[in-house]
Parts: C-alpha cells; structure tokens; sequence
C-alpha cells in the first residue's frame, strides 16, 4: 500500500492507483470521525457538530476555531484563527487554477474544492485534461471517506463517554500535526513552524486567549528572513 | 461551535478560495517574496494551534499526557505513518500513561 500517491511517479506523473483513492478516503474517514468526537466531546449538540462538519469541510479551521474558544478565547478571535489557518486553501486554488481547462464554470468548481492532497496530485499533471481528471478523482476518494466519517463519528461522539481517559485530547493535535507534515518536511516549513510554536509558548501565559495563535503568524516573518532558498521559485 | 461560527466559517473557508484563486492569486502571484510568505502561514498558524493543545490548559503551561501522546504522533508523522495509525497512537499513549499514572 502507498501512502503517499505525490511521491513515486512512475511512467511521467503520479496518477491515484487503487490503494491510494482507498489510503485517502480511508484518512478522510478518521479525520472526521476524529474532528466529530472532538466537537462532540466539548459540547456541541451532535447535529449542530454533522452540519458544521458537513459545510464548513475543513478540519484545520474547525480545530483552530475549537483551540481558541478551549482556551477561553472569544468568539470572535476563534473565528479569525480559523479563517488564518484556511488563507491555504486560497493558496491552493491560485496554484490549480492556470493548470485547469479554460471554461469559468469549470474553474471555479474545481477552485472552490482546492484542499492539500488534490491540488498535490492535480498540479503534476502534463495537460490540463488530466489536471482536471486527477484533481476530480483524488476530491472523490476524499469525499467518499468525509461524508461517511462524520455520519459514524458523530454518532461515535454521543455514545462513547469519558473521552479523556480514551486519551482523545492527544488526538486533536495529533491529527493536525499529520495534517501539516509534509509542510514541515520543508525546509522554510519547519522554521516557520518552529518559530510559530514558540511564539505561541511564550505568549500564552502574557496575552489574551485567542491572541498566541493570531500572533503566531510573527512565524512566517522569521521564516522568510532566515531563508536561503532562491525566492522566485514556485510556490506550489 | 455557535451557530453563528459556523456560517462565519464556512464563508471563510470556502470564500477564501475564490478571493485568492481569482482576485489576490494574480497579484500576488507577480509577488514571489508575499507568496512565499503566504505559503508558510500554515506551518506557522497549526503549529500555534498545535502547541496550545498540547501544552496550555487555559492560559496556563501544564506538561501532562497529552505531549507523550503528541510527540509518539510526531515521531509516526515523520516516518510518513497513515494517518489512522498515527492519532490512534497518540490517543493510546496517552490513554496509557493516563491509566498507569492516574
């Protein structure tokens, strides 16, 4: 089995084998479930959390927003963490876009469905037919483990109890660390995520709750002025 | 999460594609520097996120369970572990230490 479908290109570029449309609906699978829990476990009534989960489709800015108003946050600068932590998915589609088909429609539908792991595998493609093509099949093998996911755990989250002891606190960092580990496998990645988390350490205990994560784009900045890669390549 | 969180996000979330993808994307495409700051704010912003839930219980640093559990799913993260395998881990030791600890 592969995890990995943007790595190994084998005859020119990667296309989704079997085992890898399974590899991903089975991780959009638990990271439902686990984000449904999660929301579940905090308090929010179950059907509220399957239709936040359902629309909003974006575990990241869900658990940001969550972290924030955990840590007696207000409602406001939880929701600015969230929209900070999805500026990506503005990234992404920036990068898909220009690779598409011409056709508005087409592009705008393809652009409002940019996550990490289609966009990866859409932008290797040689023409945009197979841009196109790839970047549909990898969103349905998504698709098909999201929708399901948060169904089953958001029936999980209202039977399972004492979520503490079962040790799920560790499993929403956790599953976000996965989430942004191929960006820490770059160089500029880490250093931008190291300076983040240390900012947000330090000011925790000084600022307002909500403001550490806010201020942890101060990160960024010292990423890009320790940087000795060439700017001007890609960004994608 | 409040009723009113939800909407904001969800036009957040999906509205940002459509800004960045068609309005900012070609201005700030011509911006190499800004767009490679761009890209780092995840990295920057989870990790923040990252650190609060690991190591904050309200404004307050506390080192319990949930960093062993943390740092197991680190570890998994960078030997390209499937996802399942590495939050299952994380839970798991920390439902452990919890259990021998506590």
């Amino acid at each position: 089995m592969s995890g990995e479908p943007t790595a190994a290109p084998q005859a020119g570029a990667p296309r989704l084998s079997i085992a890898d449309f399974a590899t991903m609906a089975i991780t959009f699978f638990s990271l439902a479930v686990t984000l449904q829990v999660v929301l579940i476990d905090i308090g929010t009534p179950p059907l509220r959390a399957f239709i936040a989960s359902s629309v909003i489709f974006s575990a990241t800015s869900q658990f940001a927003y969550l972290a924030v108003r955990e840590a007696g946050g207000g409602e406001w600068a939880a929701i600015i963490a969230g929209t900070i932590v999805a500026t990506r998915f503005g990234i992404l589609a920036v990068s898909l876009i220009p690779r598409l088909p011409a056709g508005g429609f087409r592009r705008v539908l393809a652009a409002v469905n940019a996550f990490d792991p289609n966009v990866a595998i859409a932008v290797q493609q040689a023409t945009p037919e197979h841009v196109e093509r790839e970047f549909w099949r990898t969103t349905g093998g998504m698709m098909i483990g999201w929708f399901p996911g948060v169904a089953v755990g958001t029936f999980l989250g209202d039977v399972l109890g004492d979520t503490s002891r079962l040790g799920l606190d560790a499993l929403f960092p956790a599953a976000l660390l996965a989430i942004i580990g191929n960006l820490l496998r770059t160089r500029d990645g880490r250093t931008a995520g190291m300076a983040g988390g240390l900012a947000c350490l330090v000011l925790l205990p000084i600022v307002p709750a909500g403001l550490p994560i806010i201020l942890s784009l101060s990160g960024v900045a010292v990423a890009v002025a320790l940087s000795t890669e060439q700017v001007g390549g890609r960004t994608s | 999460m409040t009723v009113f969180s939800i909407v904001a996000l969800t036009i957040a979330v999906w509205g940002q594609r459509l800004i960045g993808g068609f309005a900012i994307g070609p201005w700030l495409e011509r911006r190499p520097t800004l767009s490679k700051a761009a890209s780092l704010i995840p990295a920057a912003v989870v990790m923040a996120v990252i650190v609060q839930l690991t190591v904050a219980r309200g404004r307050s640093l506390v080192v319990d369970e949930r960093l062993a559990g943390v740092v197991v799913a680190g570890v998994l993260v960078w030997r390209r572990a499937p996802f399942l395998a590495v939050v299952l881990s994380a839970a798991a030791t920390t439902a452990l230490i919890r259990a021998v600890a506590g």
